[in-house]
């Protein structure tokens, strides 16, 4: 036997060793043991009564288009988050009697009991900034903070008294997105693209875009895979310059060149997976392939550039400049190319009134100038193109913002703004099945507390996934050894709210 | 005290159901014990009838307590409450002639015991679940049909015809003339006005003070909630009127007309009045069973890039989207036709269209929905649809058709909506548009959001009033 041969032989066999371990050897012991027995006592048991549920998750293709439980009345979903929680106060929820209560001292039985993030002793009431009217044949209230999305009140659902138990901005982030406050769940947008995989095999299933100078509080969890596949994760898109970077091959490698590489690496990963079986492996894979397609496909599909003159008035975009407006435009952009959830998160709403730029009565006038414009033209431009019937618009924050203003460590701030509150706050709906010119739930005369109609994140939750055709309680993965869904063992559909 | 009688009250409906099983089994046991076949169980018979006695005892007690709560209907609870106590003296008696072996007693005793058992038990379901219960079909069917139909909600009488049917449906189950669940009776306005044991229910003009209506609005979960948990709940526009009728003064007698009207209000009164004007719908997918696609044209398909998929898992109807291709060869054509009948919605972007393309199309019977903006399909090639009879959502934002070409169609009024944004027709042609297809909802888009000056400045201090 040769040298070379010898040596071969000693890899391979470390390599096997190493491989059936003492570890390894208890690991597939119990567990390979454990599940056979388990299954044998269970067989023909289905023990959850979950029949309809379903384990999406396939080896050939995790992305590949899928259909859901029932025909559901939207196809995408454009998520725009408020990071830092607008003021509902100041947008939606017109409280003429806080107007008469601006500057008495906050009453005692609003503040026993509770807890605040920053507000300490006892506050003062701080009446409406904002000039509110009604608007459209609906009448909802909007404030002249956001006079273009005034003039498309008839086209929103609003949902008036939703509630948090969460009144830090990362794990109320959370909860709104994944379901939980804690890190380690699958964000919406994962659940969604798992369960219906991407409709245009060219791009993405789930694209999250950024504005306003800063990533969200929670990180970038708030749109994380959590434990379904990795494959399943949002993919972020730079917000300034080139979406994607790396488009180009490298000098001297040709697409060819490239595609026969990353067969190649697909192969020997394929080898591995057969081997191990696990997700990642095929996520990885799937994950090359989609970045080689992309290629070719997001040049197009991700460059405002081309637009025309009237749809940059419109939505108020500057191409190369990094804004909300931009990253609005390429979301109707993604949607109409098929992607199934764009996941827009704007930052600096969280208007305490510790400087200029959070103020109720400055800064946040500021932010929702630079919002207004691109939302509206948003859903004029879908409707003009046929699409809002089948995009799901969800508007919201992480929480609401306190009727009184904040004093925090109990001295007067210099600016007037709001604390973090948790017990009632505005987010909207529109398109997608659900109805036009329509408003749920009610705050008490100060909007302190929701008084009917409370919906919750997991509600919201029920109800995106609703409107795509999912049963909330069936669409499930198997993790730890027991079915997680989206909603844990909440959310309740808000019929009230659907066309 | 109170609380005492009300705790052993609560037992009834429990121990209701033990004299009613252990003395029919006495009896039973009693006959059969007759024939020399059972004639053992005649020494079990005396034990079954003391404990028959004492549970019917018990039963009487607790039914007394709970009869003090005042809740049910006087004339029914009076039979009920005599009868049972018949049944308890016939029990005794029927312990009393087993011990002394009368048996021509214990024989007239167990078919009174038979006959008294089956009524006292009807009179105690008739309070429980209102009179008639045995006969009438579920409580739903019959509530349907007494819902009155409004032809001018402006002219209805606000108590009468609106909120008394939501009452009627929702609350009489417990608040009326059976029952009386917390001594309130809402059947009429004197009851109503009257309220029931912690007072009035109906604070004119103020909505929120009103245990009426707070009771409505509180927590689902929370114990006084009402209508309890598991009862057809109050909907959310019932919900706005019930509190609209008590803050414009909770009048019996007002019509809608005559009281103030917020714009939030219109929508939800219009949707009371008689529907027999609105459109008929026509189904996205339709609701017949087809035969599921040929599976190898949907394989094949997928790999030529084409997204054809099952509207859902429980449908055999599908979708396709043409979101990677941009130009269909024969084979895809030739596809498209294996499963033509199946397929529901077809979106295809930006398509280089053939006519061979769009005579594929027209084979799809089932067809309800086809995007086909930004496509460089010709009049000629959409005369082609004619066919489509299904169709309900026709998208032709910037194309070249023009509006000979768009009329081509009149031959399909099912359509509903039609979008024709950035198209050589404009909004001149709605009039003969909305003629040719009369239920559709045009959409020529070209909207524009309005040039603010506020929208490009960036405060540096607050605004001024």
């Amino acid at each position: 036997m040769s040298k070379e041969n010898k040596k071969i032989i000693k890899e391979a066999t470390i390599a096997t060793t190493e491989q059936i371990t003492r570890s390894y050897f208890f690991k597939e012991c119990f567990s390979g043991m454990g599940a056979m027995a388990l299954g044998s006592m269970l067989q023909g048991c289905d023990w959850l009564g979950n029949k309809d549920s379903f384990n999406n998750f396939t080896d050939t293709n995790p992305l590949m288009a899928r259909a859901p439980h029932f025909i559901g009345k939207a196809k995408s979903v454009i998520y725009l988050h408020m990071a830092g929680a607008p003021s509902q106060l100041e947008l939606f929820d017109f409280k003429p009697d806080l107007l008469k209560l601006d500057g008495q001292d906050c009453p005692q039985s609003l503040l026993e009991g509770k807890k605040f993030a920053f507000i300490r002793g006892v506050p003062k009431m701080l009446g409406p900034q904002a000039v509110f009217k009604q608007r459209g044949q609906s009448g909802a209230w909007i404030s002249d903070n956001l006079p273009h999305l005034a003039t498309v009140a008839d086209e929103i659902s609003f949902l008036k008294a939703v509630q948090t138990d969460q009144f830090n901005h990362g794990p109320a982030q959370l909860l709104m997105h994944t379901g939980s406050p804690r890190l380690g769940r699958p964000s919406i947008g994962s659940w969604v693209t798992y369960g219906l995989g991407s409709e245009n095999s060219n791009l993405p299933g789930f694209v999250v875009l950024t504005s306003g100078g800063n990533n969200p509080d929670a990180g970038k969890s708030v749109w994380g895979n959590g434990f379904l596949p990795s494959v399943y994760q949002g993919v972020q898109c730079r917000n300034e310059g080139d979406p994607v970077l790396f488009l180009k091959d490298p000098a001297g490698i040709d697409r060819d060149m490239r595609k026969a590489s990353i067969d190649a690496i697909n192969e020997a990963n394929q080898l591995t997976y057969n081997e191990f079986k696990d997700p990642e492996i095929i996520a990885r894979m799937a994950q090359y392939e989609m970045a080689f397609k992309m290629q070719i496909s997001v040049p197009d599909v991700m460059n405002i550039n081309d637009e025309p003159a009237y749809i940059h008035e419109m939505y108020g975009t500057e191409p190369g400049k990094a804004s909300f407006a931009n990253n609005v435009l390429l979301a109707r952009k993604l949607v109409e190319k098929g992607v199934r959830f764009v996941q827009l998160f704007d930052w600096g709403w969280d208007s305490h009134g510790t400087d200029l730029s959070n103020a109720v009565d400055i800064g946040l006038i500021n932010k929702c100038r630079s919002v207004d414009k691109p939302i509206t033209a948003l859903l004029l431009d879908l409707k003009q193109r046929g699409l809002l019937d089948e995009t799901l618009v969800v508007w919201g924050g992480e929480f609401g913002r306190t009727p009184m203003q904040e004093n925090r460590d109990g001295k007067t701030l210099p600016f007037k703004g709001r604390d973090h509150h948790t017990e009632a706050f505005t987010t909207w709906m529109a398109g997608g099945g659900i109805k036009q010119g329509s408003s749920f739930g009610e705050t008490d005369e100060i909007g302190y507390s929701a008084i009917s109609g409370k919906v919750t994140a997991y509600d919201m939750q029920a109800t995106i996934l609703n409107q795509l055709g999912f049963d909330h309680e069936k669409l499930t993965y198997n993790s730890q050894g027991r079915p997680f869904r989206l909603t844990d063992v909440q959310g309740r559909v808000i019929n009230e709210i659907i066309a | 005290m109170d609380s005492l009688i009300n705790f052993i009250g609560h037992f009834h409906p429990l121990l209701v159901h033990l004299p009613i099983g252990i003395l029919l089994f006495a009896i039973l046991l009693h006959w059969l014990s007759k024939k020399e076949k059972y004639v053992s169980f005649e020494n079990i018979v005396p034990f079954t009838y003391l404990i028959g006695a004492l549970s019917a005892i018990l039963t009487c007690i607790s039914g007394l307590a709970l009869s003090t709560s005042g809740e049910y209907d006087e004339t029914t609870l009076f039979y009920h409450q005599w009868l049972g106590i018949l049944v308890a003296v016939l029990s005794i008696a029927g312990v009393y002639f087993t011990k002394k072996k009368k048996e021509r007693f214990l024989q007239w005793v167990s078919i009174a015991l038979l006959i008294v058992i089956t009524l006292t038990g009807h009179f105690g379901g008739t309070l429980t679940h209102g009179e008639g219960y045995l006969t009438k079909g579920n409580l739903t069917n019959k509530l349907v049909k007494t819902k009155p139909t409004i032809t001018n909600a402006q002219e209805a009488v606000l108590y009468t015809d609106i909120i008394q049917p939501i009452v009627e449906e929702k609350c009489y189950g417990c608040h009326s003339q059976i029952k009386q669940k917390g001594k309130l009776r809402l059947d009429g306005k004197e009851w109503i006005l009257k309220g029931g044991e912690d007072g009035i229910i109906i604070h004119n003009g103020n909505a929120l003070k009103s245990e009426l209506y707070k009771r409505i609005i509180l927590d689902p979960l929370d114990e006084k909630h009402m209508p309890p948990k598991g009862k057809p709940q109050i909907s959310e526009k019932e919900r706005v009127l019930i509190e609209w009728w008590i803050n414009t003064g909770g009048y019996f007698d007002k019509k809608v007309k005559e009281l103030a009207q917020p714009t939030t209000l219109i929508p939800i009164l219009a949707s009371l009045q008689n529907n027999s004007s609105k459109p008929t719908i026509i189904e996205e997918v339709p609701t017949n069973d087809i035969k599921a696609a040929n599976q190898n044209s949907l394989n094949e398909l997928t790999k030529l890039g084409v997204t054809i998929l099952k509207v859902a898992n429980t449908s055999n109807y599908l979708t396709a989207k043409f979101f990677t291709v941009v130009k269909t060869n024969d084979t895809i054509n030739n596809l498209l036709k294996t499963v033509s009948e199946n397929i529901v919605w077809l979106k295809m972007p930006g398509m280089n269209f053939t006519s061979s393309l769009a005579n594929s199309i027209s084979f799809c019977d089932s067809l309800t929905k086809l995007s086909i903006e930004y496509s460089t399909i010709t009049d000629n090639q959409l005369n082609e649809f004619k066919k489509l009879i299904r169709l309900r959502y026709l998208n032709l934002v910037g194309t070249k058709i023009t509006l000979n070409g768009l009329l081509q169609l009149k031959g399909l009024p099912t359509i509903n909506e039609l979008y024709l944004g950035q198209t050589s027709i404009t909004n001149k042609d709605s009039l003969m548009i909305q003629k040719t297809f009369p239920k559709a909802k045009i959409i020529f888009g070209n909207y524009r959001t309005e040039f603010l000056p506020s929208d490009t400045v960036i405060l540096k201090a607050p605004l001024k009033k």
